[in-house]
């Protein structure tokens, strides 16, 4: 019965906001009209959602082909073995050091990814450059050259690394740091981008120096979203170095890894439950901090479900409101700006503004994103806790005092020494000769295979979550299980998960699908779970307000404003699982990722970089059907 | 503020407190829902019979929209008894569903589904007599135009519509596409939560008309009312205010002075 409050209490917001909206013209606009109806797919929103799910009856279809006897009584052990994880000291202290090994690699990891990320993004941010030297052509270069390190997936550069320079601390973690920091240049770059020029403008046009111009109107408005990702990047960070550590680089990963293989499961289990004994304590504190700092959600679809759903999505000036996806950010973040002391940002996925029109459109999308910044501001003031000024800056201090010394305590301890990073074993030279092993590859296949795998991975990830969402809809009792089941599937790494199929399954496309298909379900499950945990969404209370049943009120009241912001992330990760796609290699038959791993073992150097080339530019063309994906999904018509 | 003349009664009046010699539509008897501080609803009974215009008047904050809530059963009241068309609300979900599906409410906000198309929308008014394969097909196929086009044309709109994403439509269409909704859900208890609230004078006139247009010998109307000067049309009408029922009358004997006991010195919304 608690339930309804939030809409009766939201009433007043949404009647002034509809009086805003209609007061701006509300007459059929030709920038509204195509869109909503009528899908790039033909099909409408709610059921455009599910739709991937259909890529289920091929897989059931082709399962029972690819079932070989005998795996079952493992399998079966392997659950019951969840129940009784090994409690022998000697099996809990080993697991609790590679713990300690794969914290420590993703705590270093992030730390340097951050910092490094941080002065990337600066240098390669158009409104930084145009404020301190009238020109944009650097940061444009730089962006294009960050695309490089970022095409490559961390399990790549760690495996690179580890050929180079031998295995050593500073590998996993240099492993981590590179494409993150990459990544994160380019997320921040975009987002200082999309701030509103105004008040940097105004500040340069009074004689403000640009350092002190740019720290003072865009530091503030950039905080919020800064410590958000940077949480979600450290969640990541723990997800690679456990990874890192399946292949070899040391740390949990390694231990789960040689207990699976040896069918240890009893030992398996007692490393995976503190695994997600440290992620869900992570998770939980990260989403704490996040609340306490008023900092934005991951992926905030309250704007989807607050009365006018869809609306945000489909404005491109209207970044805040709408869609907070700082996960999905590389589709370039945009912050939406609030005028208000205090107030809270939501990254939204905004599309980043052309080069060329930087300056006009920022302009122009100002009053929008202060409308919408105003908006949100509002609903913190009615809803959210009184947020004392100050507090959080001197938090953060505390916080940063904290980190500081943990890191390079925890650097020395590990025995970490970036210098040896750069002493690296002499290359094989390479003959031109070689270069035929080269072209011998079957390419077609193995580019045709990586795609088909990204693709079906993609599509179960996506269109399991909302389906498995509607399935549980009538009892709110099992939400709890769905996301300690989407928990689970978030830590397990997908080799480990291939593995572990590989039991009941015979290698291949199918089998590895699976594999990745299952790690992001996890990851777009709990998105999905949080995004529909929030206050009921309007359309839905109407519709059961008028009897519908809750799994049809979801389907229509909720999914239909939640589709496009959902889909949009779905095409985000579909441009993940591509580069992800090298981690499943091992179970064979996955295309380039196989083939990566083989180049690699046998030391075939020409290959190896023939294959990295091919999946670099692979993974740039993905990225870009990715973004395009989503500008279509998101931005106006 | 003058109360507007109100017109004939379709049926006796039951004045303050008395319930309707027929069977009640919706009975309220000393609900009571908490809220923080003083309770959001205090003890309120109230009876509205078929055939009744009942409005419901009351200052911001005076529980008008916790009643109207409870009245369509989202809102599940902390003590007191609920009885729709003469029978307490169902303990199984599927019996309580079958009893909301009789009750339709149009939204201040409205809640259309903005992604779906007008005839989608409409459609979507019959999801709790649909099963999943019509449902399903709704948001694939126009399904069921005939019925839908009646019900755009008792709001006056052309059949052209039915095609259009609801977010292209005027804010004058979006209402009419609303209650026409309402019209397919064809419900025997029609609350109304503030539709007049951020209306134009003329909109919220013609809108105020359409739905007194909508009651018949078999279905009532329950509307919360900003505005005292709309009372015109109504038969009886209910104040609220601090969650209690302050009167219960017949909307003609709505004088200043009740009104001036209500709002006490509150800005009263009476736009011209």
């Amino acid at each position: 019965m608690g339930s309804v409050r939030p809409a009766v209490m939201g009433a007043k917001l949404r009647r002034a906001w509809a009086g805003r909206r209609r007061t701006g013209g509300r007459g059929p606009s030709p920038d509204r009209t195509g869109r909503s109806l009528i899908w790039p797919t033909g099909i409408a929103a709610p059921l455009a959602m599910l739709a991937p799910a259909l890529v289920v009856i091929p897989v059931l279809g082709l399962l029972p082909g690819l079932v070989h006897g005998g795996g079952f009584d493992l399998l079966a052990a392997f659950i019951q073995a969840a129940f009784t994880p090994s409690l022998d000291p000697l099996v809990l202290g080993s697991a609790l050091k590679g713990l300690g090994t794969t914290v420590g690699v993703a705590l270093l990891g992030w730390a340097a990814s951050g910092l490094l990320g941080l002065a990337l993004a600066l240098a390669s941010s158009r409104q930084v450059w145009e404020s301190c030297c009238g020109q944009v052509w650097p940061a444009n270069l730089l962006r294009r050259l960050l695309a490089l390190p970022r095409s490559i997936h961390e399990l790549l550069w760690g495996l690179l690394l580890l050929q180079v320079v031998g295995l050593q601390p500073a590998v996993a973690i240099a492993a981590i740091a590179i494409p993150y920091a990459a990544l994160v240049a380019r997320v921040l770059g975009d987002q200082i981008d999309a701030l509103p020029s105004g008040s940097l403008a105004a500040l340069r046009c009074s004689g403000v120096a640009a350092p002190q111009a740019l720290l003072t109107a865009l530091g503030p408005p950039l905080l919020s979203g800064l410590l958000s990702y940077g949480g979600y990047r450290l969640e990541c960070a723990l997800r690679s170095a456990t990874l890192l550590g399946v292949f070899g680089l040391g740390g949990l990963g390694t231990e789960l890894k040689l207990c699976l293989q040896s069918l240890q499961f009893h030992e398996l289990w007692t490393g995976l439950w503190l695994l997600l004994a440290v992620m869900l304590l992570l998770e939980t504190g990260l989403g704490g901090l996040r609340r306490r700092w008023l900092m934005p959600r991951r992926l905030d679809l309250g704007g989807a479900s607050s009365g006018e759903p869809g609306l945000a999505p489909r404005t491109a000036q209207a970044p805040g409101l709408g869609i907070a996806l700082a996960q999905s950010a590389p589709a370039g973040a945009g912050l939406g700006s609030s005028n208000l002391s205090g107030g809270n940002l939501s990254v939204s996925n905004r599309l980043r503004p052309e080069p060329r029109v930087s300056g006009p459109c920022s302009a122009e999308s100002s009053p929008g994103a202060r409308g919408l910044g105003l908006g949100l501001g509002l609903s913190l003031g009615l809803g959210g806790p009184k947020h004392s000024l100050g507090r959080r800056g001197r938090e953060m201090v505390l916080a940063l005092v904290v980190l500081a010394p943990l890191l390079v305590w925890l650097a020395q301890a590990m025995g970490v020494q970036p210098v040896a990073l750069l002493h690296w074993q002499p290359l094989p030279n390479l003959s031109a000769a070689s270069w035929a092993s080269v072209l011998s590859l079957p390419w077609a296949r193995l580019v045709g295979t990586t795609l088909l795998l990204t693709l079906v991975a993609a599509a179960l990830a996506v269109g399991l979550a909302p389906l498995l969402l509607l399935v549980i809809a009538p009892w709110p009792g099992a939400r709890p299980l769905l996301q300690l089941a989407w928990a689970l599937a978030r830590l397990w790494p997908p080799p480990l998960s291939a593995l572990l199929l590989l039991l009941l399954l015979k290698p291949g496309l199918v089998t590895a699908a699976l594999a990745l298909g299952f790690h992001n379900l996890g990851v777009l499950g709990r998105l999905l779970l949080e995004a529909s945990d929030d206050s009921p969404a309007p359309a839905e209370l109407a519709l059961k307000g008028a009897g519908v049943g809750p799994r049809l009120a979801l389907l229509y009241g909720r999914f239909s404003g939640l589709a496009r912001s959902y889909l949009a992330y779905g095409a985000y990760r579909a441009d993940v699982i591509l580069r992800e796609s090298v981690v499943v290699g091992l179970v064979g038959a996955a295309g380039l990722g196989t083939q990566l791993l083989e180049s690699l073992s046998s030391f075939a150097w020409d290959q190896l970089l023939a294959l990295l080339v091919v999946y670099a530019l692979l993974t740039l063309v993905g990225e870009d059907l990715s973004d395009r994906a989503r500008r279509r999904l998101l931005g106006p018509a | 503020m003058p109360a507007a003349p109100a017109r004939e009664p379709l049926q006796p009046s039951p004045g303050s407190g008395a319930s309707p010699q027929a069977l009640p539509w919706l009975e309220l008897s000393q609900v009571t829902v908490p809220g923080r501080g003083r309770p959001r609803l205090d003890r309120v009974s109230l009876a509205i019979g078929p055939g009744e215009r009942v409005a419901l008047l009351g200052p911001s904050g005076a529980g008008k929209s916790s009643l109207l809530a409870v009245a369509n059963g989202l809102l599940r009241p902390a003590s007191g008894s609920l009885r729709w068309l003469g029978a307490p609300p169902a303990r199984s979900g599927w019996a309580r569903r079958r009893q909301q599906a009789r009750i339709g409410t149009l939204w201040q906000d409205l809640r259309l589904i903005e992604e779906l198309s007008v005839q989608q929308n409409l459609n979507s008014a019959r999801l709790a007599a649909w099963g999943w394969p019509r449902a399903l097909l709704n948001l694939l196929w126009p399904l069921d135009t005939a019925a839908n086009r009646e019900a755009l044309a008792q709001v006056d709109l052309g059949a052209e519509l039915l095609s259009q994403p609801v977010s292209a439509l005027s804010g004058g269409q979006r209402q009419r596409v609303a209650i026409a909704r309402l019209l397919r859900q064809d419900p025997e208890l029609l609350l109304a939560d503030e539709p007049l609230a951020s209306l134009d004078p003329r909109l919220a006139a013609e809108l105020l008309q359409l739905l007194l247009n909508q009651v018949s010998p078999r279905r009532a109307l329950l509307l919360s009312l900003h505005r005292p000067d709309l009372l015109a049309g109504f038969d009886r009408a209910i104040g609220l205010r601090q969650g209690q029922v302050l009167f219960d009358q017949p909307a003609s004997s709505i004088g200043p002075a009740d009104l001036e006991a209500l709002y006490d010195g509150e800005q009263l919304d009476s736009r011209p």
